[in-house]
């Protein structure tokens, strides 16, 4: 499953707005295969914080662990965002570019 | 009637422009900010669009609004192009932040970056006060992009009064900031769960970037390209934030 994280806007930024968007993608996750990847696609993303990062991605990071993977990762302010949270959750993400 | 609703008096424009009655006496008589009359020898009055334009177009000294709005001891009415009276407000204004600074060519690569560390700070200002703001909710947002500067300011509680909820020992401004800008608190703590500030210094540590940040009485500064975390006193209080990104 491939979520395009700019279908949610180009300013990914706030923990409300964090949590909205994960509220609202939430339900889609039902359809998951067993050992289906998850991966989350930056591309188009402009403005990417730790705040927004943190209430969408912490649920997935919890629930898929390593099947999480993360895609197009390499505009800078989601390169900077991305290594706050692997400190903060004291692992890495499975990053794919 | 509908011009006349509009109408500020004199004080009412002096408070928002943040001069003295004074100063805007002065500046009819120059022509550099007109007022209205509605007789030939009446009061002055401002037209609140031509306010808001002045504020606009005379915005070189956006710093020292801000600082005048956090530490007016009542409630000061701000002009609508500076205030985001909520989040909501403030995401669509940083969105447009995003989009200007987007069209600066020095700032091709890490524009991305000056509008994450202002959404961080911009939004750590509603999520912590949320439902408890002291008076005026909000927060003054504004820059200037040809100076290169970016200024936030709220009235909300300030740092350590927010910190206190998961930090209940510390007592002073200074170290609630430092607090704020060097300790990881834990990804799903209870209440508190503020790493913003921290992600702004790790920023500012690799890119050409300087930051001011007062609350209460304590000021931080970080220079461009450092990570070190210079915090003295101020002899102003003030019990929000205020906060000039440079870059």
């Amino acid at each position: 499953m491939i979520i395009y994280l700019k279908k949610f806007g180009t300013t990914l930024n706030s923990r409300q707005f964090g949590r909205e968007s994960f509220a609202a993608f939430n339900p889609s996750l039902q359809d998951i295969k067993k050992d289906e990847d998850i991966i989350v696609d930056f591309e188009g993303v402009i403005t990417f914080t730790p705040s927004w990062g943190d209430e969408f991605l912490n649920p997935l990071f919890s629930r898929f662990g390593k099947r999480l993977v993360l895609k197009n990762t390499k505009n800078p302010s989601v390169q900077a965002s991305l290594k706050m949270l692997e400190k903060i959750y004291k692992g890495n993400f499975k990053i794919q570019n | 009637m509908e011009i006349e609703s509009k109408l500020l008096t004199i004080g009412q424009a002096a408070e928002i422009i943040g001069v003295s009655i004074q100063t805007l006496r002065r500046w009819d008589n120059s022509g550099k900010l007109h007022s209205v009359r509605k007789k030939k020898t009446g009061n002055r009055y401002y037209q609140r669009d031509g306010i808001d334009e002045f504020i606009r177009s005379n915005s070189k000294d956006l710093f020292s609004l801000a600082k005048v709005w956090v530490t007016s001891k009542s409630e000061v009415e701000l002009s609508s192009t500076l205030y985001c009276k909520d989040s909501s407000v403030f995401q669509a204004r940083l969105s447009r932040l995003e989009k200007d600074l987007g069209e600066i060519q020095r700032l091709k690569e890490t524009y991305p970056l000056i509008s994450a560390i202002a959404g961080e700070i911009g939004n750590n200002s509603f999520d912590h006060n949320l439902g408890n703001w002291p008076d005026m909710p909000g927060t003054f947002f504004a820059y200037n992009l040809s100076k290169g500067e970016i200024i936030l300011t709220d009235r909300g509680q300030g740092v350590l009064t927010t910190l206190k909820k998961a930090r209940p020992k510390l007592s002073t401004h200074q170290d609630a900031l430092r607090v704020a800008f060097t300790e990881i608190i834990s990804g799903r703590a209870p209440e508190y769960r503020g790493n913003g500030l921290k992600f702004v210094r790790n920023v500012i540590a690799t890119n050409k970037i300087s930051l001011f940040f007062q609350t209460g009485n304590a000021q931080l500064k970080i220079a461009e390209n450092s990570s070190d975390l210079k915090i003295g006193k101020s002899n102003i209080y003030l019990r929000g934030c205020l906060v000039l990104i440079k870059f």
